[in-house]
């Protein structure tokens, strides 16, 4: 008999273990489901807690009880697709947003509350109608061989040869104002691609973290993050990065490389931020949700979530704007005729 | 004496080449060296995925399968042994709302298996199997990251029921076969961690993890029924089929069940297959 039980429980164990099914814990499809689904989903998967906590006081668990009783209460999904937006805006993170048949909920706050230091209407005076276009890249030369260059998008596909050609179109030019004003991001690898050719060596420019797991603070430790120069033409004269509140993800990654380069000056106002990889997952009823995942950090670890500072603090001035007058490029511009008026001083 | 020992020798040495042809025409079947079986199957797979790295939510669908198996007698332990090559792949389609999500798996196993023979009709075979099966579950939605990349590799403990049962005037075979893997090893990229950075920057430390029933519980029914196709003659049969394979794992709090439960139809062969050097030629009645 003894045999016959020590048999059995030998042989219970691993059934008990191969039937047990692996699966999730599964909110029902109702207002309250979904709601209970994503704010679960955000708590185990949202990598800013702790930074959104120190800048402007946010509790993720007082945003439950905030929205909970309109959850229980909600009835139409209209309803439902503006209350989770809502709560998802109280993370103040342009990289959040819920997807729905209904349109995708936008936090902008980050940059429609600040000032906007950007008008095409202005800058088509300074990069005129004759400028060349390369896959979204726009460029021309300014009087006194300085190169104008606007990258509005890192969502486009330009490659080396691309990046080559405009240097090669700008090789009597002394510098480069390269304007990435509202630059909403794009792909990572595009903003690298682009910081490649102002390097001449590989260089370490920050780190990148992702969580390891539910709680707020799991993270990995973090990794160094390198960028090699590019095989292709290489820029390593001056050059000027004007920026703005609406230059955020990759924009904001583009500037944090950019950042660390002795040849290069950042000038214009705060960059928006959206330091946060963002990954997708879905609610019970199907509605695609977008998160920041992984975090990057500047060398001295700090985060870059809620913007970079510019190395010179400019905003376009009420009388510039209203004379169609671009105070950020004319300051670049002064920049630059000072930076070289000083080495020709040097040079005797 | 010595001119006798002498002839005795030579003739000796003369009959030889007689004697080992006589060896050679004991008889004159020629026995097969192995019996191969070689199936092929197109079926039709119900899908119910869940990979939290994607989604928390099943995502349930349809799909496509293809399987091929060769099943022989292993030439290791004087043909005691049996062999058997499993190869399987499957792609197909689900759905969780508005989501989609495509899945593409290709697997391949090797099995080696110890035949008891029961009854006259029932045999049960026990044995180890090596898997190896690769692919993906793409979720086209999701922006940086849209798929979990699946690769792993995995012994298993296999196990085999044949029954052979004669209907009217021929014999169907009936076969079970489950594979439980038991210890392996998987690609397993961390709670909240993206493919750029394990592929585009390099940080890949940590993401192949051991597995074993308890991270790990997984399991594959097979059901198969092979119906000859003319009485008398087993050479080629109808093969209907039943797949039931259960992918199971929770790892780095990820978890991820991939379930497929496959209807399908085939035909397998029975090749006796005689060794290459050892042709009808060489053999003679003299």
């Amino acid at each position: 008999m003894t045999t016959m039980k020590r048999l059995l429980t030998y042989l219970t164990i691993p059934l008990a273990l191969l039937t047990s099914c692996i699966g999730e814990e599964e909110f029902d499809n109702s207002c309250n489901g979904n709601f209970e689904a994503l704010w679960q989903l955000i708590d185990e998967h949202y990598c800013f807690f702790a930074q959104a906590e120190e800048e402007f006081g946010l509790d993720w668990n007082a945003v439950h009880d905030k929205y909970k009783p309109i959850a229980d209460t909600c009835r139409d999904e209209l309803i439902l697709f503006d209350m989770l937006g809502n709560m998802l805006g109280e993370l103040r993170d342009g990289h959040v947003n819920l997807s729905s048949m209904f349109g995708t909920s936008y936090y902008w706050d980050w940059q429609l509350k600040e000032p906007m230091n950007f008008s095409d209407s202005i800058q088509r005076g300074y990069l005129g109608t004759d400028f060349k276009m390369t896959n979204g890249i726009k460029y021309n030369i300014l009087p006194d061989s300085i190169g104008y260059v606007y990258v509005g998008s890192f969502s486009g596909g330009f490659n080396t040869n691309n990046l080559s050609l405009m240097l090669y179109n700008m090789r009597e030019c002394k510098a480069i104002i390269l304007d990435i004003r509202n630059n909403g991001g794009g792909k990572i690898t595009a903003a690298e691609k682009l910081a490649s050719i102002f390097i001449k060596e590989q260089i370490h420019y920050g780190y990148m973290q992702h969580k390891t797991g539910k709680g707020h603070n799991d993270f990995s430790a973090p990794e160094p993050l390198y960028l090699e120069p590019s095989e292709g033409a290489r820029w390593l004269r001056s050059v000027v990065v004007l920026t703005n509140r609406g230059v955020y993800s990759a924009a904001n990654h583009f500037v944090l490389i950019m950042r660390q380069l002795p040849h290069v000056a950042i000038i214009g106002d705060k960059t928006g931020g959206g330091s946060g990889m963002p990954l997708n997952s879905t609610l019970p009823n199907g509605w695609n949700v977008r998160l920041s995942a992984c975090p990057t950090l500047d060398l001295d670890y700090r985060h870059t979530e809620f913007g970079i500072e510019p190395h010179i603090k400019v905003d376009i001035t009420s009388e510039d704007w209203n004379n169609g007058r671009d105070t950020i490029i004319e300051r670049a511009k002064a920049l630059i005729f000072d930076y070289y008026s000083k080495k020709e001083e040097q040079e005797g | 004496m010595r001119i006798l020992r002498l002839i005795t020798t030579a003739l000796a040495l003369l009959a030889m080449p007689a004697m080992s042809r006589a060896q050679y025409v004991v008889t004159d079947t020629i026995m097969p060296q192995r019996i191969v079986v070689k199936g092929s199957q197109i079926g039709v797979t119900l899908l119910n995925n869940l990979d939290t790295y994607l989604s928390n939510y099943n995502h349930k669908g349809i799909g496509l399968n293809y399987s091929h198996e060769t099943f022989r007698d292993a030439r290791t332990g004087n043909y005691r042994w049996k062999y058997q090559r499993l190869f399987n792949a499957t792609a197909g389609y689900a759905t969780q709302g508005r989501n989609m999500q495509f899945t593409g798996l290709i697997s391949q196993s090797w099995s080696g298996y110890h035949p008891f023979k029961i009854t006259k009709g029932l045999t049960l075979l026990a044995g180890a199997q090596i898997q190896l099966e690769g692919g993906a579950l793409y979720n086209p939605s999701n922006g940086n990251n849209p798929a979990a990349a699946k690769l792993r590799t995995a012994l298993a403990a296999t196990g085999m029921a044949i029954y052979h049962f004669p209907v009217r005037r021929s014999e169907w075979i009936a076969r079970y076969q489950l594979d439980i893997p038991l210890m392996g090893a998987t690609f397993a990229p961390e709670f909240g961690q993206s493919y750029y950075e394990i592929f585009g920057l390099g940080h890949a430390k940590g993401v192949v993890a051991f597995t074993h029933p308890g991270n790990n519980p997984s399991w594959r029914h097979m059901l198969s029924l092979d119906i000859p196709l003319k009485a008398r003659q087993r050479s080629t049969t109808l093969r209907l089929s039943y797949i039931a394979d259960l992918y199971q794992s929770r790892i780095n709090d990820i978890n991820c069940h991939i379930y497929r439960n496959t209807f399908a139809i085939g035909f397998a062969r029975t090749i006796l297959k005689v060794k290459k050097n050892n042709r009808l030629n060489d053999y003679s009645p003299y």
